[in-house]
């Protein structure tokens, strides 16, 4: 059986001759190189919005913002330093390669996808993998936002001045831009819908970073909304606006209030007729929308089982900035043919976009053959001098955990929450372990 | 695609993190060690082994792995 399938797989894979890569990120990066080791050798193009190489998205918030004053950077001619936290190995895909480039259209009958230069590109093989950008509160430029590496380098350059901050969302992006930016030197208040990362991680982690952060300096203001207005400067600036009236200035602010997915160009296209505005593109256990067009990262919605973590909302991000839950829906409605009582939910984690694109581009060339996803998320997140890294579901259960390792009061830890089913949520906060060690830890008991 | 002859590993380590994903990833290539320092074996990759190298360099998060 497995032999004639591979047959007529192989006679299929012969039939694509042109794969077409929409996004550069590390989805749209690991499905090309994915789409080469299956075996795809026909004419491959992969292009992106941004005009940078694809980068590393989770160094934005974190080594990036604060490393300039002697962590890993590079010294130019100029002598200006170069911030290379964020670089990624060279591709191996061998593509042609479009930087600066955005899709404007698809037709998926004619399988063509329209460039914003005009030029139409045929497709065999479609991925889908545009990303996200950041959802704003308000269209004032002085609402600074942190998603893509131009934003990362912008808000680096100016700290240099150590401005006063406002950071407006209590997420893990907000909060990592917060413990960034109280490191460069500038004074830091953070609104946070309730208390910082507690929908994301729990009262009992969330307690812990916010007690670092107050430690170090962060003034934490909790809110149940908050708005932004002009702050009637002529230069666009903007101030928040809290529930009980109270207005917040400073001389910067940045929003971290989650992301949008990137489907504005599929507007119109039979893929996007029944998704609103600003909804992921849902996709199948293989990551397709069909067999001939995947969509992986950002702008997908996997189907994932109920409870499976990373999928859950608050889950956050350990990855991608700008995807702060708590503000954002991160499940879609079920709809997807074959979508498991838990629903189809955006996985906006590092991990979760290289394994959703290896998935896809497996299938785009072998269908029912290649094997569906089976993602178990990683979760990182660095700030205020702690580093915590997490296997499991997210938040974890209500309650106090297990010290593996370590105890109470600080200091290095390994912590397990069990779960009914005899799984658990594994959080390593400030404890070197490896990753398939805290899955062990997650899968099964201690 | 794949590895010319005389290809190898090799880690950028102050860059490296622990998390492991590598070890994951190609776990015959490398592995943490019990105070969570990555240990690559030292050898050149054989044709067969170039997938796997490929997956643990893009799949750390911060860059540390380099094929040369």
């Amino acid at each position: 059986m497995r032999a004639q399938g591979g047959a007529v797989d192989a006679g299929a894979s012969r039939q694509v001759r042109r794969a077409v890569v929409v996004g550069n990120g590390i989805a749209g990066l690991t499905a090309a190189d994915t789409l080469r080791e299956t075996g795809f050798d026909g004419e491959l193009t992969i292009f992106g919005a941004e005009p940078h190489p694809a980068y590393s998205r989770p160094a934005l918030s974190k080594a990036l913002l604060h490393e300039g004053a002697g962590g890993a950077s590079a010294r130019e001619p100029d002598g200006v330093s170069r911030p290379t936290a964020h670089e990624l190995p060279p591709p191996l895909h061998g593509a042609t390669e479009l930087l600066g480039t955005h899709a404007t259209g698809l037709d998926p009958d004619r399988r063509t996808v329209t460039l914003d230069d005009g030029t139409t590109l045929p497709y065999d093989r479609l991925v889908l993998a545009t990303g996200a950008r950041a959802r704003r509160l308000s269209a004032l430029p002085g609402e600074l936002t942190l998603r893509g590496l131009d934003d990362a380098l912008f808000l680096r350059g100016r700290l240099a001045a150590r401005p006063s901050l406002l950071v407006v969302g209590g997420g893990p992006l907000g909060m990592e831009i917060a413990s960034g930016c109280l490191a460069a030197g500038c004074r830091v208040t953070l609104v946070s819908r309730g208390t910082p990362l507690h929908a994301h991680l729990g009262p009992y982690l969330a307690g812990r970073f916010t007690s670092a952060a107050r430690e170090l300096g962060l003034t934490v203001v909790e809110t149940g909304t908050v708005g932004l207005e002009p702050d009637g400067t002529a230069a666009g600036g903007a101030r928040a606006v809290l529930d009980d009236g109270t207005r917040l200035e400073a001389e910067l602010l940045v929003s971290a209030v989650g992301y949008v997915p990137d489907t504005g160009w599929l507007a119109g296209t039979p893929l996007t007729a029944d998704l609103t505005a600003e909804e992921a593109v849902r996709v199948d256990a293989r990551g397709l929308v069909r067999p001939d067009i995947a969509a992986v990262g950002d702008l997908a919605a996997f189907p994932v089982a109920c409870g499976t973590p990373g999928g859950a909302r608050g889950a956050g991000r350990g990855a991608e900035p700008g995807a702060v839950p708590g503000s954002v829906p991160g499940a879609v409605r079920n709809g997807v043919p074959g979508a498991m009582p838990g629903g189809v939910r955006r996985v906006p984690l590092w991990s979760g976009a290289i394994e959703q694109a290896k998935t896809a581009a497996r299938a785009l060339l072998h269908g029912d053959a290649a094997q569906p996803l089976a993602y178990r998320p990683y979760f990182w997140t660095e700030q205020f001098g702690i580093g915590l890294r997490a296997a499991g579901p997210l938040p974890p259960p209500p309650g106090e955990p297990e010290y593996v390792d370590g105890e109470p009061g600080g200091g290095p830890a390994l912590l397990r929450w069990p779960h009914p089913d005899g799984t658990a949520t594994a959080v390593a906060l400030d404890y070197r372990i490896p990753v398939p060690r805290l899955r062990r830890l997650s899968s099964g008991p201690a | 695609m794949s590895p010319e002859s005389g290809t190898r590993i090799v880690l950028d380590r102050p860059r490296c993190e622990g998390h492991g994903l590598c070890e994951e990833a190609a776990p015959h290539l490398m592995h943490l060690d019990d105070d969570g320092e990555l240990v690559l074996e030292e050898r050149e990759l054989s044709p067969s082994e170039a997938a796997a190298a490929n997956a643990a360099v893009r799949v750390c998060p911060v860059a540390a792995l380099r094929i040369v």
